[in-house]
């Protein structure tokens, strides 16, 4: 099989664009779930594969913020690297992607959130470094150049998140020959696995709403849009 | 001293990389002398005065990076003071000091906790009506709020310094949360109905309705489960082993 090392290159660009703007510049939440996996799926070629890992992970975090010294798991990184597998995936089959092609981008790559968040606190080291060079640089009067050290402290996130979102789309285009010999009553199991994951999704972020009568809100949405959906029919 | 408006501007510019080089020492403060140093460059001509202003912005400091901008704008409401002597420049750290932790607060609870959720919620139950756009019109939504407010923000802190604690625009938004939470709450719920009579209907023979309900009946005993204190991962992998397992039986 051929891989498409221009996918690679793409997946590298966005995953590091997304974990600059996530971690110090602007923070206008390109880097949310839904927006950084639909960005990578439209880069990539298949938009509903981004949009619907995406907004999977949207819902799973939807709760979780950096408060005082606690550090949530990486949200970015899950969904760029989700969304990036699942259109490697797709694409190396040569066919757009299916709910069960997304389910595998959810399930593989749901780990990612928590390894997002042990490079982060790894990459501060590097941080801390800076702040010691800029006091050092100060101290010998060139502060404009000792200022600017806090720019230096975006590299080393773009390049360690770009590079593990080019080996999720990596990994998808080479897990393409092993999809297509996956039985089919397991496709159509993976198919189903993305609805009941998305309900607990959405369960989590009710919960993660922080609001305390959020499951009655919930509920009430639920039957009116339910009944109203099914009404309607298909 | 007068600060031209260009220098202002990039100021709140520059306020935008508050968080680039955050570490656990020092945390924001090397992202706050970044962000001060073209007007520090302009109050102090004198090399020696400069170097000191830029050090008393190199202690610790840390808070929400949007409200942040409040604090960009009164600490040269005051760095402006203390150039003309009208100050002494302990009242600058104490102003960051004294604010840095309550705005922390206030912008953790309102955007992080509230509007995020909101937002992203109602654009995800969007998504299957608008598709992508959603994620444009999340972009849209959030900023339109965050950039209004963060520039306000900044604009109250250089026009009131220590002032602006009372002002409404800040004390609004605890309520302005509570409501927001509502609405991410509400949004949530209806999105994973909304999905699972979607892909119910997308299933050919009786298997639809059964795939509908089972997601509805993962949604809520997710719902009882997280409560538990089951992890989310185990949650989302077992709700994954569960529907594969109906998928095979039905």
């Amino acid at each position: 099989m051929t891989v498409e090392w221009g996918q690679v290159l793409w997946a590298f660009a966005w995953g590091g664009l997304c974990a600059v703007e996530r971690r110090g510049f602007l923070q206008a939440m390109v880097s949310r779930p839904l927006v950084a996996g639909t960005g990578a799926g439209l880069l990539l070629g298949d938009v509903q594969a981004g949009l619907y890992v995406g907004l999977l992970f949207e819902l799973y975090y939807l709760g979780t913020a950096s408060l005082g010294a606690s550090r949530p798991e990486n949200d970015t990184l899950a969904a760029t690297a989700g969304a990036a597998f699942a259109v490697g995936l797709a694409r190396a089959n040569g066919a757009p992607s299916v709910p069960a092609v997304w389910s595998l981008g959810v399930l593989t790559c749901a780990g990612m959130g928590p390894l997002g968040r042990w490079m982060e606190m790894r990459l501060e080291r590097h941080a801390a470094g800076l702040l010691g060079r800029a006091a050092s640089i100060a101290e010998a009067g060139q502060l404009r150049r000792a200022v600017r050290q806090n720019l230096f402290g975006l590299w080393p996130f773009f390049a360690a998140f770009g590079a593990v979102t080019a080996l999720a789309s990596l990994a998808g285009q080479l897990a393409a020959p092993w999809e297509r010999r996956v039985p089919l009553e397991l496709l159509r199991g993976l198919a189903w696995a993305y609805p009941a994951m998305a309900s607990v999704a959405a369960a989590i972020a009710v919960r993660g709403a922080n609001d305390r009568r959020g499951h009655l809100y919930a509920g009430v949405a639920a039957v009116a849009v339910g009944a109203a959906a099914w009404g309607a029919g298909p | 001293m007068r600060m031209p408006r260009s220098v202002l501007l990039r100021v709140y510019g520059r306020s935008l990389f508050l968080q680039a080089a955050w570490n656990p020492q020092g945390m924001q403060n090397l992202g706050l002398a970044y962000a001060l140093y073209p007007a520090l460059e302009v109050l102090y001509p004198d090399e020696v005065a400069r170097s000191e202003a830029v050090r008393r912005h190199l202690t610790v400091f840390n808070t929400h990076p949007y409200v942040a901008a409040s604090i960009v704008g009164g600490v040269l409401h005051h760095e402006r003071r203390i150039a003309r002597g009208e100050e002494s420049p302990d009242r600058v750290v104490a102003f960051k000091a004294a604010l840095m932790g309550p705005l922390a607060a206030l912008g953790d609870g309102f955007f992080w906790l509230s509007l995020r959720p909101a937002v992203g919620a109602a654009c995800a139950a969007l998504v299957p009506w608008l598709g992508g756009w959603a994620a444009l019109l999340f972009l849209f939504l959030y900023n339109a709020v965050h950039l209004w407010l963060r520039a306000r923000f900044y604009r109250l802190g250089l026009l009131l310094g220590d002032g602006l604690v009372n002002q409404p625009a800040l004390q609004r938004l605890p309520r302005w949360g509570t409501r927001l939470r509502h609405v991410a709450a509400a949004c949530a719920g209806g999105l994973a109905a909304g999905l699972a009579v979607q892909f119910g209907a997308q299933q050919p023979g009786a298997a639809g309705p059964w795939l509908a309900a089972g997601c509805v009946g993962l949604g809520v005993a997710g719902y009882w489960a997280v409560g538990r204190r089951l992890p989310h991962t185990v949650s989302l992998f077992l709700a994954a082993c569960l529907a594969m397992a109906a998928s095979a039986i039905l």
